[in-house]
């Protein structure tokens, strides 16, 4: 998942000062019952499960509309079978896996869930209309590339099913990772019968514990139990509300003023967006709104991509010079202080290093200006340095941050502002860019597989259009551990491989680790179990959430 | 006078397919492309191919020009799995996977309401104070009144919103906030969820009404005809209200046309501030997520409004200044 440059993010699994609550506080009888209220400015992306590729909307569909093969337990990055009876099993050196469903499973009108909906659902997820889903399935799978989708009568014969309760996936390359991959909404099921292609994204058909009973796009969205939904085949969601009204189309501060006041409904509500950082200011200082906010780091990072193929950052000696010169903490009150971002130290976002920082330099937060001067002298580049920065023509102050660190040193930053929409192609186009420029990336489930291959595998530099690998770095060491590290089966071993790795490109540098952006969500007193995810990009959890009975 | 009719709506559509081919170039011309928004976050070149050719925008822009006018009066069938968009089809919102017109008149009730509300409010409002201040001028209210108005016209929309909103539901708690229902359903939460907005609106324009009158009605009454209705022994109401404010209502008239015809096309920051699911509120939202369909049809209603207000208006005068009557 690509950042984009406006937005500055990132991660780690600290449950700390502000106040998690991850215990369900019971109201009824076992907490069940009531409506819970999300306040929300806008529209859900998509909530078609084959076009749902955004955090907050990955988040809301599968822990209420739809069930995966496997999923995320309850405020967690452990994965546990969802549909599937097991994490799945591989053979032919991880290049096939094999699903089986459990028994039971049953749509919202009755009708049982079947191992080809799965197959539909990832088939459909490939066709042109159907747009804007994660591309995993389409670069996994064999003869995925090439496929157009279902709706001319053509399959994929790389996905199998013998039978309604089997799914077999045969990939391009060994995939140890893949029980993690089918987490994602494109491995949830939708029968053929009541698929209305593009317009299914109005009126997705549920085979989780919640059924839409009315979707007025950018207005409101109504949900109702699904009485077809069997909790005891479901070890995560707990569909603690008997209805989730989610109120579009309100304005951003008013959603949290009313959230600092909760008063009457606002006492059952939750906000859909993270609180900003003048928000913040406003809840920070009052007692009884504090002790209602969750924060958690991201999962994404920020960083500064060198232009590694061109003069002067083809030299790793330069790149480390400018990474000993940043002052970090301007950075951070760039981003908004330490309540918005942590100071970056690694590439993998501690989310998905179980908690740890990873930092090969040990550079204090402040910049070490008389190493960074030592390295350039080393180097021998002729002082001042003077280099360009791509930035947007309306957001650089993290940009303008790092041009007074780097000013220190000698190297003078000359900032090149480009509009908004042409920064990616501008700083993707391996002709055109500049020397610097900032971005990021978030993974799509908490696996090393989801994170330094696209922003690091040399082998996906292409002339034009990098989002991901934007320092155009190519090392034929790295492509070939990436290759070792696909193979290795065990998640817990494979993701140790992965930091390893991070550690390794560290020292080669061709990106400057800068932020973990921190998000916090506030909500009514009434209102339970409220926990971050650590893989949605802090996202609370709607799996636990519940409303007490106000007193 | 049908002659005169038909020619003004026949002036009406090339405007409308003039502002139609201007806006669609305008989009042509951005370097947003809607194909790379839909296609998701990572997108190979051979998927964006795919996906801009589902979306029609592989074709020639004359091409797509001529299928989207060409739409709006026989409907059109969209991508490659047969979406209908009916006519009128005013194009096709991938974001919100609805055709434009559908959601133009679903969004349309809250922004006719909110103008219609408004624009009773400060006709009413505007035009008595006006003809007070003017009647009285020079007097402490009418310099009362003047200086109100100067004030409320200096004070940015977004403000009055965010002052209303603090003091009469934050803080007094004197009503809810805003949760529109439409009026046929429930009437209470609509008027509810309306006043504040209403009063918003109302204050702005009244402002305006109020200078227009005044000076317009200090003319007026400086005018022969006023000295002879009141040496003809009239009452001073009846010289003020039946001789003066008759002809000072022409030129309000017309603004009120134009207007309230921007209006009906939906208050942006109105609406957003007061969570008002109204046109104003659809076109922020579309405009923040480059969704050109919407924007453009927005756009052509917008026009639509104000040029056919502005008919009725022209048409009007007649009824109201005999001077000005066709023939």
């Amino acid at each position: 998942m690509r950042r984009s440059a406006g937005l500055l993010a990132a991660a780690l699994v600290t449950l700390t000062a502000c106040g998690t609550k991850a215990e369900v506080v019971t109201g009824g009888e076992n907490g069940k019952g009531g409506t819970l209220t999300v306040l929300a400015t806008s529209d859900f992306s998509h909530l078609d499960p084959a076009r749902n590729w955004t955090m907050r909307e990955m988040m809301f569909g599968s822990r209420l509309l739809y069930r995966t093969l496997t999923t995320y337990k309850a405020g967690s990055s452990e994965i546990v079978p969802d549909l599937a009876t097991d994490l799945g099993t591989s053979s032919d050196g991880g290049k096939t896996w094999t699903f089986t469903l459990k028994d039971g499973l049953k749509y919202e009108d009755g009708t049982p869930i079947k191992a080809a909906d799965v197959k539909h659902n990832v088939e459909r997820s490939m066709a042109p209309d159907i747009t804007g889903g994660p591309d995993y399935a389409k670069n996994l799978l064999v003869g995925g590339t090439e496929y157009k989708g279902p709706y001319d009568g053509e399959h994929l014969d790389s996905i199998e099913t013998p039978d309604d309760k089997t799914i077999v996936f045969k990939l391009k390359r060994p995939a140890g990772e893949f029980s993690y991959t089918v987490t994602l909404p494109t491995f949830s099921p939708v029968p053929e019968a009541k698929d209305t292609k593009v317009e299914y994204d109005n009126r997705p058909f549920s085979s989780g514990p919640y059924k839409i009973e009315k979707y007025e796009r950018g207005k409101e969205l109504v949900l109702t139990r699904n009485e077809h939904w069997d909790a005891t085949s479901d070890p995560v969601r707990l569909a603690l509300p008997d209805k989730i009204h989610v109120k579009q189309g309100q304005d951003g501060d008013t959603i949290t003023d009313r959230l600092i006041a909760g008063s009457g409904d606002d006492a059952n509500a939750i906000g859909w967006l993270h609180v900003g950082q003048q928000s913040l200011s406003k809840i920070l200082p009052n007692p009884q709104a504090k002790e209602r906010l969750v924060t958690m780091v991201t999962g994404c990072t920020d960083w500064i991509s060198f232009n590694t193929p061109k003069k002067p950052f083809d030299d790793p000696k330069v790149r480390q010079a400018v990474y000993h010169a940043l002052d970090k903490e301007a950075i951070q009150t760039a981003f908004g202080g330490p309540n918005m971002a942590e100071i970056a130290t690694a590439y993998l976002p501690p989310t998905m290093t179980g908690g740890a920082k990873q930092d090969v330099y040990a550079i204090p937060p402040a910049g070490d200006v008389e190493k960074a001067k030592a390295l350039l002298a080393e180097a021998g580049v002729a002082l001042p340095l003077k280099v360009k920065m791509t930035t947007t023509t309306t957001s650089n102050t993290t940009e303008t941050a790092i041009q007074e660190s780097l000013k220190k040193v000698g190297i003078e930053v000359e900032l090149n502002p480009v509009d908004g929409a042409v920064f990616n192609d501008h700083s993707g186009d391996l002709a055109k860019a500049d020397e610097m420029s900032v971005h990021g990336w978030c993974p799509d489930y908490p696996n090393g597989s989801s994170f330094l291959p696209p922003i690091l595998d040399g082998r996906n530099v292409m002339p034009t259009g990098n989002s991901g690998n934007t320092a155009f770095f190519k090392d034929g060491e790295v492509d070939k551990k990436i290759d070792e590290i696909y193979t290795i089966e065990d998640p817990a071993a494979s993701n140790k491989a992965w930091q390893e790795l991070d550690s390794a490109v560290m020292r080669k540098l061709p990106m400057a680790p800068i932020a973990w952006a921190k998000r916090s969500f506030l909500f009514g007193k009434n209102v339970t179990g409220v926990a971050n995810h650590p893989v949605w990009a802090a996202q609370p959890d709607y799996a636990t959430i519940g409303v007490k009975k106000s007193s | 006078m049908i002659l005169y009719t038909l020619r003004r709506l026949g002036a009406m559509a090339l405007i409308l397919l003039a502002i139609c081919a201007i806006t669609f170039s305008v989009f042509y011309l951005l370097p947003d492309d809607p194909a790379l928004d839909a296609c998701g976050k990572t997108c190979s070149p051979e998927r964006l191919a795919d996906v801009r050719h589902a979306m029609g925008l592989d074709q020639p822009v004359v091409a797509q020009f001529a299928a989207y006018v060409t739409g709006i009066f026989t409907g059109r069938t969209l991508g490659t799995t047969g979406l209908e968009c009916a006519a009128p089809c005013l194009g096709y919102s991938w974001q919100y996977t609805t055709p434009v017109w559908d959601l133009l008149l679903d969004r349309l009730g809250a922004s006719a309401s909110l103008a219609a509300g408004a624009a009773a409010l400060w006709l009413v409002a505007g035009v008595a104070m006006g003809v007070v201040a003017a009647v009285r001028k020079g007097t402490l209210l009418d310099r009362g009144i003047v200086l109100s108005a100067l004030t409320m016209t200096s004070v940015p929309v977004y403000l009055i919103a965010a002052l209303l909103i603090y003091f009469v539901i934050l803080r007094s708690e004197l009503l809810p906030y805003p949760d529109y229902q439409p009026l046929l359903e429930d009437p209470a939460a609509w008027a509810g969820a309306l006043v504040l907005p209403w009063i918003t609106l109302a204050a702005l324009y009244a402002a305006m009404y109020i200078r227009l009158t005044r000076a317009s009605m200090i003319e007026t009454m400086a005018e022969p005809y006023i000295r002879t209705a009141r040496a003809k022994g009239l009452p001073e109401r009846t010289v003020v209200v039946k001789h003066g404010l008759r002809s000072t209502v022409t030129p309000i008239l017309t603004i009120f046309g134009i207007d309230l015809g921007g209006l009906l096309a939906g208050a942006m920051i109105t609406e957003t501030m007061f969570g008002l699911p109204g046109l104003g509120k659809l076109t922020f939202d579309a405009i923040g997520k480059s969704d050109q369909p919407v924007v453009l049809g927005v756009t052509l209603l917008a026009a639509f409004f104000i040029t056919f207000a502005n008919l009725a208006v022209d048409l009007l005068y007649g009824v109201i200044d005999p001077r000005v009557r066709y023939t």
